[in-house]
């Protein structure tokens, strides 16, 4: 007669009890599944009615957690992904600008590097991050938690301009630096967007970097504007215009690659300090925000 | 435990090999588990660890500005009593499942067979303890501070015997964290690795010193004779000549065989029939006086070695062949009555020749 298994009937309890015992993990997981998922559908539908969204009327506004409340430039990936980093440390982070989620973050160097982070954007399969003294830091996209290495370039353009804006234009392979403060004399009273070329020439040499001036006057307008020191820079996908915004004097002002002003209005209120601009190709305009009286945030709206 | 040790026999073929024996448990345990995974596909959560997923992972949700915190609040469900309950069976039992073997190769793979209950009885309790506390600190930051404290309290600090116990014990410990934070796999891959590579140092007695053998690992020679329980001339003590260095287990095995090849039982007889041996810190007239009485109440006699120690008495040796008229209290007596307080020690071993001969005498 075969003896009653004590540990056989132990092992074989851990079936049924599994199946019940809905993890608080598993919970979790399921609850913020539903909730992302509400947050898209809710964008969507507010997509597909955008003729009655005002292009001023946030059609989303994400509150950012403290870590990332000196957010600065943004970028998005060939795939559309939002990557974004704070001022001072080297951590990039992943943002789901549609459902709302920090999704991953890594760090550049071991040890972390620092400096005057001011702007992001991607060339290629490549990162770069621009420090305000127009140093370069270029590396490859890490994991989430991981550490990348990353390489060091300096533009020579920290003498003639601080920067705090970039974006890369992959129809003429140039890298487009916002200048924040004009300090070459000869350069003032202009908006100052460098062009730097990325990759050699026929004759294997680098070329210059070359300045596009725009004069104030002509972007300010009808604006009571007395200054312009554009904060971030984004390329329209749609059209190749330059979008800019300045953070202090809160504007929004687009130019052709030309250099010839297409519009300048004020940013929609509410915008503390923004710092970042990126514009999707489903015509969605991205703002980041540092904190200030209130959390970091980033805000999306309609762009036509 | 009948019903798995005959399945565990079966497996193995009978065979009480530890490493065959692991196994056989190990692959019982998995089957159960590919069971479980087949019947009850919604239990992988509790082993493939999404909970660790969740809590080390940076996915965070952000603030909905524009629809405020109700929108979360509504959305989130809370977790059940029942759920709550169940999901710490299941890991109190997982746990206990895994912790079993550990604590069968803690008893079985040691050289000593003084294996601590106590200790044996932690492995198996403490994972529990740490599982549980585990589920309930979960992430909170101020239940965590307040268990610190509270262990600090307890002061639960011993003094292990063997360094290697005390890996067991954090490997308790790293079995129970992982049970707690619902991670069932890195539990059960712990429990194996560890198990196996135990087993295997001490199958293979891993880590000894090649320059030093132990006089275990020189078995051969010259320890064999000496060690063998069923031979005559065997030391008594067969695990003192074990742990003796190969060194002084040769010089034993040397001056053993010296003297049992006088002493011992032979085909003729022998010249000598005792061992005279006495400590004194006098060498030369200890000696002197020790001769006259020899040469009065031997056959003959023979000075064997006199060993001197720096810093300890020096120790004469004499192969002797006593009188069958003196008897061993009479000799004895004679030489501490010559010798006087120039020797310390005085003892006289008889042979198994003598003793024979003064069994027959009787």
């Amino acid at each position: 007669m075969i003896r009653l298994p004590l540990w056989g009937l132990l092992l074989a309890a851990i079936g049924p009890l599994s199946a019940c015992a809905k993890s608080d993990a598993a919970s979790r997981a399921v609850a913020d599944s539903a909730l992302l998922g509400a947050r898209e559908a809710r964008l969507k539908q507010l997509l597909s009615n955008s003729d009655t969204i005002g292009p001023d009327q946030p059609i989303a506004l994400w509150k950012l957690p403290d870590h990332l409340k000196e957010i600065s430039g943004l970028a998005l990936t060939a795939d559309g992904r939002l990557l974004t980093h704070g001022d001072e440390h080297g951590t990039v982070f992943e943002i789901d600008y549609r459902r709302g989620e920090v999704v991953k973050s890594f760090t550049v160097g071991s040890p972390r590097i620092r400096g005057d982070f001011e702007a992001i954007t991607i060339v290629r399969d490549s990162v770069l991050l621009l420090a305000s003294d127009g140093v370069l830091y270029s590396f490859k996209e890490g994991a989430d938690k991981s550490v990348v290495p990353f390489a060091k370039r300096d533009t020579g353009l920290g003498k003639q301009c601080e920067f705090e804006g970039m974006t890369f234009d992959s129809l003429t392979n140039m890298l487009l630096l916002a200048c924040k403060h004009v300090r070459d004399k000869e350069l003032k009273g202009n908006v100052v967007i460098f062009r730097l070329p990325m990759g050699a020439d026929r004759d294997g040499k680098e070329p210059p970097p070359s300045p596009l001036l725009i004069p104030f006057d002509q972007v300010i307008g009808s604006n009571d504007w007395t200054d312009l020191r554009p904060s971030d820079i984004a390329i329209d996908p749609v059209s190749g215009n330059y979008v800019l915004v300045a953070s202090i004097e809160k504007a929004l002002f687009a130019v052709t690659p030309a250099g010839e002003v297409v519009f300048s209005r004020p940013l929609p209120k509410d915008h503390d300090q923004a710092e970042g601009i990126a514009i999707t190709r489903d015509h969605l305009l991205i703002i980041s925000d540092e904190a200030k009286t209130g959390p970091a945030r980033i805000t999306l709206y309609r762009w036509p | 435990m009948g019903f798995f040790k005959q399945l565990i026999d079966v497996l193995t073929l009978g065979s009480d090999k530890p490493l065959r024996r692991l196994l056989a448990y190990y692959l019982i345990l998995g089957a159960v588990v590919l069971a479980l995974f087949y019947f009850v596909p919604s239990a992988g959560h509790l082993i493939k660890g999404d909970h660790i997923r969740t809590l080390t992972s940076n996915a965070q949700l952000l603030e909905d500005g524009l629809s405020g915190a109700k929108e979360k609040a509504a959305d989130v469900p809370t977790e059940s009593g029942l759920d709550l309950a169940l999901t710490t069976v299941v890991v109190m039992l997982s746990t206990l499942a895994l912790m079993l073997p550990v604590s069968w190769v803690f008893m079985s793979a040691r050289r000593t067979r003084d294996a601590d209950q106590g200790v044996v009885q932690t492995l198996i309790i403490l994972p529990l303890v740490v599982a549980g506390i585990v589920l309930v600190v979960r992430t909170s930051l101020a239940l965590a501070f307040s268990l610190g404290g509270i262990v600090a309290g307890l002061r639960f600090r011993t003094t292990m015997q063997d360094v290697r116990d005390i890996v067991y014990i954090f490997l308790g410990i790293g079995v129970g964290l992982a049970a707690g934070v619902q991670s069932l796999i890195v539990a059960a891959v712990l429990s194996i690795i560890f198990n196996f590579a135990i087993l295997l140092i001490w199958r293979y007695d891993f880590g000894r010193n090649v320059l030093e053998p132990t006089a275990n690992a020189q078995w051969a020679e010259p320890l064999s004779d000496l060690a063998q329980r069923d031979i005559d001339r065997a030391v008594p003590d067969r695990e003192l000549v074990l742990a003796l260095s190969p060194k002084k287990a040769a010089v034993l095995a040397k001056r053993f065989d010296r003297v049992s090849k006088i002493l011992g039982p032979t085909q003729k007889k022998p010249r000598f029939n005792s061992v005279l041996a006495v400590t004194t810190e006098a060498v030369g007239e200890a000696q002197a006086r020790i001769e006259l009485v020899l040469d009065q109440l031997a056959r003959r006699w023979r000075l064997d070695q006199v060993i001197t120690t720096e810093g300890k008495p020096a120790a004469l040796y004499y192969l002797v062949g006593v009188r069958k008229s003196v008897s061993r209290d009479r000799f004895l007596t004679a030489i501490r009555e010559s010798a006087g307080n120039t020797i310390l020690t005085a003892e006289l071993e008889l042979g198994d020749a003598a003793s024979q001969e003064k069994q027959a005498a009787k």
